[in-house]
C-alpha cells in the first residue's frame, strides 16, 4: 500500500568502460539518473570530482539527426495522406519492429552516415530539381498575374523599353490617383509625357487599380520616378520579354504545365522512394535519439582523471538486476554502493507499485497527485469506491452493457497503441460491469422501455429489488424495509438514499482508519485523534444510538464532537478559530450529504431515460405512419445522449467523492514520479 | 386544496424548473461556448474537447426538465404545494450553472494549452454541480413524499424548502469563480490540485446549509 522502496545506488566507473555501462542502463530502464552538478559546487566534492561533459559522438549524432529530419521532411511533404482511415483508427496495428544490433555509438554513427549517402544519392538531385522546379513555378504565376493585367495593351512588349532618348514605365496605380497623376507629370515635364491607361482591373489584394504606361524623356527620369512613387506605383518588369502580353500569357502558360507535369513526375518519384526509405529513416531517427540521450547522459555524471561516478535511484526489488547489470558491463572495473535514501522525502522519486488487476486504475491517483514518498498509495482504495459509485450513478443495464462493450474496444484494439487508452479502457470495462450489476438490481432497462412499449412493469415482479422513481415488488407500503422514527423507508427514492448515506459514511470511515493509522504513526496520537479520531468517534457514536435506539447516545457524542472541535480550533489559533470550530461538525455533515449525489444522478439516468420514452412514445401515438420512424430517432438520439451525458458525469462525480470527501480525510500526494534512464524504443527492439 | 385540480399548480412548478434551470444553463452554457470558439479558432482539432465542457453547464437545464416531466407524467399525485417546491428548487439550484460555465470555461482554456490537464480540469468543472444536484434531490423527495403527510412536504411550507436549497444554490456561481481560478493554478503547479479543491469546495457550505433548512422544513418537526 505504500509507493515502491527505493535505493540509492551509486557506482565508480573506468573512463573506457563507462560507455558500456551507460548503454546497459540505458537498454534496462530501471534506474533514474541523479543530476551530480548541483553536488559538485560543495567544495568538498569538488575537491574529489569534477563536471563532466556531454560524450564525444553527441556532435557527430546531433548532425545526422538533423540531416534525418530534412529527409524524413521531404518525405512527409511528398508523401500525402496515409491510406487505412477509419479502418487504421479504430484497430490501429502496431509497426513491426526492426531487430538492431550495436555495440557503440560510433557503429551507430557510421551506419547512419551510409544510410544517409545511398538516400542523399538517390534523393538530391531529385530534391534539387524540385526546389527549382517550385521556384520556377511560382515565379512564373506570378508573372503571369502580372501580364493579365496588362493584357489590353496589345504593343510588344520589346518596345516598351527605354532607349537611349526615352524613359518608360509599365505598372499598377490607385485608380483614384490617375487623373491626378497625368496632371502632375505634364506640369513637371512640360508635357512631354504621355500616360497610357488600361481598363482598371482589381488586382489579388482586393484594391483597384489601372494599368498605365508612363513615357517620358530621359532628363525627367528622376522627377517622374520620384512622382509616380509617391502617387503609389506599382512597377511589372517586362524588360526581358518579347511580343505582346496575349502571346506571352500563352507562353507561360504553356511553360507551367510543363514544369507541373515535371513536377508531378519527381514527387512520383520521390513517393517510391519514400516507400523505399521512409520505415529506415524512422528506424535511424530512433537511434539517433537514443544515442544523443545517452550522449547527454554524461552531464549527469561526475568524474575524476580516469573514472566517471553516477547516482541514481533503483526500486528497492530491482537492485540486484542494475547492480549485475554495472558490473557485467564494466567488466569487474567498476564499485557500485547501495544505499538507503539520504535524502529528504520530497526528494525521494515515487514509483507505484500495484498488482496488475489494480494498475491502471493508478491513473485515478496520479490525475490528482502522485503520492509522497512516505505517504500511503491510495489505488487499492479507489478501485471498488470508484466502481461501486460509478454503478450506481449510471445504473442502467442496457447502458452498462454499451459502455462495458466500447471498455473493452478502447482496452483491447485502441489500448495496443496507447498505454492510457489501455488504461481507461480497463476502467470503463469494469464500471461497465458495475452498471449491469447496478441496472438488474434497480430494473433499469433503457429507463422504463419494458413498461413504456411493452407493457411489461418490471417492478411488480420479483425481477427487481428496488424502483428508483417509486415501489418495487420487494419494497412497498405494504412491506416497508424498516422504519426510522416517523419516516417508513417504503419506496425506492428513499431506500437508495438511506443506502447513499450509509455508504458514503462507511467510505468516509475507511478514509477516517487510514488517516488515523498514518497520523498515528508519523505525528503522534494527539494529531491523529485530533485530525481524525474526533469523526471516528462520532460515526461510531452514531452507529451505537441507532443501533441500541437510545436518541441520547447521539445527542451526548454529537455535543462531545463539537466540544472537542471547539477545543481543537483553541488549540490551533485561539478564540476565533474556537468559534470556528463549531462549524467543522456542518463540514463533516456535508461531506455525508454530498453522498447523496448517488441518489440524484442514480435518478436522473433513470429518469432522463424515462423522458425520451415518454417523447417517443408521443410521437409514436399521436403521428400516423412515420411516427414510427421519429419515434426511432427520437430513442436513437435521447438514448445516446443520456448515456453520454450520464456516463460522463457518473465519471467525474465518482472521481469527485474520492477526490474531495475521501481523499480530505487522510492523503495529500504531491511526490515525484520516478522517471527511469530508458532508451524509447518504437521502431526497434534489441532483443 | 387551492385549486381544484393540484396539477394545476404542478404545472407552475414544471414550468419554473425547466424555465429557471434552461435559463442558468444558457447562460452557463454560452459561457463555456465562447471560451470553446476561442479555442477551435486557433486548433480546429479541439473541438470535441470544447463539445464536452460546453455539455458540463447543460446537465443542470436537463435536471429542470427532468423534474418538469416526472411532475407532468410520473408524480401526478404528489401535493400540489410540493410540486411547485420541487420545481422552485430544481430551477433555482439550476442557476449554479453560472458558476459551473465559468469554471467549464477556465478548464477548457487550461486544456487547450495542457492537454494532460483534462482530468484535473474536469474535476474543478464538475464541483458546481453539487448545488443543482441538492435542488433535483429536494425536489425527489418532495414529489416521492418521502416524509409522509408531514405539514412540512404537504402544504406550502414545501415552497419554502424549495427556496431554501434552490437559492443556496446560487452559491454555485461562487463556486465556479474559485473552481476557475483553482483550475488556473493547478496548470500551473499540478501540486496545488489538493488544496486548491480545499478552497473551490468552501462555496459549498451553503448549498449544505440550504439543504439542511430544507430538510428540516420537510420533516415538519417545528409545526
Amino acid at each position: 500500500m505504500r509507493p515502491a522502496r527505493m535505493r540509492k545506488l551509486r557506482a565508480v566507473i573506468l573512463d573506457e568502460k563507462m560507455d558500456n555501462v551507460v548503454r546497459e542502463l540505458h537498454e534496462e530502464g530501471l534506474m533514474e539518473l541523479c543530476d551530480l552538478t548541483s553536488k559538485l559546487e560543495d567544495p568538498q566534492w569538488a575537491d574529489l570530482l569534477s563536471p563532466s561533459s556531454p560524450a564525444p559522438y553527441l556532435r557527430d549524432v546531433s548532425a545526422l539527426l538533423i540531416k534525418t529530419n530534412r529527409f524524413l521532411d521531404l518525405f512527409d511533404s511528398v508523401k500525402g495522406e496515409e491510406k487505412g482511415g477509419l479502418k487504421e483508427l479504430l484497430n490501429p496495428t502496431l509497426p513491426p519492429k526492426e531487430k538492431v544490433n550495436f555495440s557503440s555509438a560510433d557503429e551507430v554513427i557510421s551506419y547512419g552516415r551510409s544510410l544517409l549517402e545511398e538516400v542523399e544519392g538517390e534523393v538530391k538531385e531529385l530534391a534539387d530539381r524540385l526546389n527549382h522546379l517550385e521556384n520556377k513555378i511560382n515565379n512564373l504565376q506570378q508573372l503571369k498575374r502580372y501580364l493579365e493585367y496588362l493584357k489590353d495593351f496589345q504593343v510588344d512588349l520589346e518596345h516598351l523599353k527605354s532607349g537611349p532618348y526615352t524613359y518608360v514605365a509599365v505598372g499598377l496605380i490607385p485608380e483614384d490617383k490617375v487623373a491626378q497623376l497625368k496632371e502632375k507629370l505634364s506640369s513637371i515635364t512640360d508635357n512631354l509625357s504621355e500616360v497610357v491607361e488600361g481598363k482598371p482591373v482589381v488586382t489579388t489584394e482586393n484594391e483597384r487599380k489601372v494599368p498605365v504606361v508612363v513615357v517620358t524623356l530621359k532628363e525627367y527620369r528622376d522627377k517622374v520616378g520620384g512622382e509616380l512613387r509617391r502617387s503609389g506605383f506599382e512597377r511589372i518588369e517586362v524588360s526581358n520579354l518579347k511580343g505582346t502580353p496575349g502571346e506571352n500569357l500563352e507562353r507561360i502558360e504553356r511553360e507551367i504545365r510543363e514544369c507541373e507535369k515535371e513536377r508531378e513526375n519527381i514527387l512520383s518519384k520521390l513517393r517510391e522512394l519514400a516507400k523505399k526509405w521512409y520505415r529506415k529513416l524512422l528506424v535511424l531517427h530512433e537511434l539517433l535519439e537514443i544515442e544523443k540521450e545517452r550522449a547527454e547522459s554524461y552531464t549527469y555524471y561526475g568524474r575524476t582523471e580516469r573514472t566517471y561516478m553516477l547516482e541514481g535511484w533503483v526500486p528497492e526489488k530491482y537492485v540486484d538486476r542494475v547492480k549485475n547489470t554495472i558490473e557485467r558491463a564494466s567488466e569487474g572495473c567498476g564499485v557500485v554502493e547501495v544505499k538507503e535514501p539520504d535524502e529528504p522525502e520530497e526528494k525521494i522519486p515515487v514509483m507505484l507499485d500495484n498488482p496488475k488487476p489494480v494498475k491502471p486504475f493508478e491513473m485515478l491517483t496520479e490525475m490528482f497527485a502522485p503520492p509522497k514518498y512516505n505517504e500511503i498509495d491510495p489505488t487499492l482504495l479507489i478501485v471498488p469506491g470508484f466502481l461501486i459509485f460509478y454503478g450506481i450513478m449510471l445504473t442502467d443495464a442496457v447502458y452498462g452493457l454499451l459502455l462495458t462493450l466500447i471498455g473493452l474496444f478502447v482496452w483491447k484494439k485502441l489500448g495496443k497503441v496507447s498505454e492510457g487508452a489501455r488504461n481507461i479502457g480497463y476502467i470503463l470495462t469494469l464500471a461497465g460491469i458495475a452498471t449491469v450489476i447496478a441496472g438488474i438490481i434497480t430494473g433499469g432497462y433503457l429507463g422504463d422501455f419494458l413498461k413504456e412499449f411493452l407493457g411489461f412493469d418490471i417492478y411488480k415482479t420479483p425481477f427487481a429489488l428496488v424502483n428508483p422513481l417509486g415501489e418495487s415488488f420487494y419494497i412497498n407500503e405494504v412491506r416497508p424495509l424498516l422504519k426510522l422514527g416517523s419516516i417508513s423507508v417504503d419506496n425506492g427514492p428513499i431506500a437508495i438514499l438511506l443506502f447513499s448515506i450509509l455508504v458514503g459514511i462507511l467510505h468516509l470511515f475507511i478514509g477516517l482508519v487510514v488517516g488515523f493509522k498514518e497520523n498515528l504513526e508519523k505525528k503522534g496520537f494527539k494529531e491523529a485523534f485530533l485530525n481524525q479520531g474526533i469523526w471516528l468517534l462520532l460515526i461510531i457514536g452514531l452507529a451505537l444510538g441507532l443501533v441500541t435506539n437510545m436518541p441520547s447516545i447521539i445527542l451526548a457524542t454529537v455535543a462531545l464532537v463539537v466540544l472537542l472541535c471547539i477545543v481543537r480550533g483553541y488549540m490551533k489559533g485561539g478564540i476565533l478559530d474556537a468559534m470556528l470550530g463549531v462549524m467543522d461538525i456542518t463540514g463533516f455533515l456535508g461531506n455525508v450529504l454530498s453522498y447523496a449525489r448517488l441518489l440524484a444522478l442514480c435518478l436522473a439516468t433513470g429518469g432522463l431515460a424515462m423522458a425520451v420514452n415518454i417523447m417517443a412514445k408521443l410521437i409514436g401515438d399521436s403521428i400516423p405512419v412515420i411516427g414510427i420512424l421519429l419515434a426511432l430517432i427520437v430513442l436513437l438520439i435521447g438514448h445516446t445522449f443520456n448515456f453520454v451525458m450520464n456516463g460522463l458525469g457518473a465519471f467525474i462525480h465518482s472521481l469527485r467523492l474520492h477526490y474531495v470527501e475521501f481523499f480530505g480525510q487522510f492523503y495529500e500526494g504531491g511526490g515525484k514520479k520516478f522517471q527511469p534512464f530508458k532508451a524509447k524504443r518504437e521502431y526497434t527492439t534489441v532483443n | 386544496m387551492v385549486l381544484d385540480n393540484p396539477l394545476l399548480l404542478g404545472a407552475i412548478g414544471a414550468g419554473l424548473a425547466v424555465g429557471i434551470a434552461g435559463f442558468g444553463s444558457g447562460i452557463g452554457a454560452g459561457i463555456a461556448g465562447a471560451s470553446g470558439a476561442g479555442v477551435i479558432a486557433e486548433d480546429p482539432s479541439k473541438f470535441g474537447t470544447a463539445i464536452v465542457f460546453q455539455a458540463l453547464p447543460q446537465t443542470q437545464g436537463l435536471y429542470g426538465f427532468l423534474v418538469a416531466i416526472l411532475i407532468l407524467f410520473v408524480f401526478k399525485n404528489a401535493p400540489e404545494w410540493a410540486m411547485v417546491g420541487a420545481g422552485v428548487a430544481t430551477g433555482l439550484a439550476g442557476l449554479s450553472a453560472i458558476g459551473q460555465g465559468i469554471a467549464s470555461a477556465a478548464g477548457l482554456g487550461a486544456v487547450a494549452e495542457d492537454e494532460k490537464i483534462f482530468g484535473k480540469a474536469m474535476v474543478f468543472s464538475v464541483l458546481p454541480e453539487t448545488q443543482a444536484i441538492y435542488g433535483l434531490l429536494v425536489a425527489i423527495l418532495l414529489l416521492v413524499g418521502v416524509f409522509g403527510n408531514s405539514l412540512g412536504a404537504t402544504t406550502i411550507a414545501a415552497l419554502g424548502a424549495g427556496l431554501a436549497v434552490g437559492f443556496a444554490g446560487l452559491s454555485g456561481i461562487g463556486q465556479g469563480i474559485t473552481a476557475a481560478a483553482a483550475i488556473g493554478a493547478t496548470a500551473r503547479d499540478p501540486d496545488a490540485m489538493g488544496k486548491g479543491l480545499v478552497l473551490a469546495v468552501m462555496p459549498e457550505t451553503f448549498a449544505i446549509f440550504g439543504l439542511l433548512i430544507a430538510i428540516l422544513i420537510m420533516l415538519g418537526i417545528m409545526f
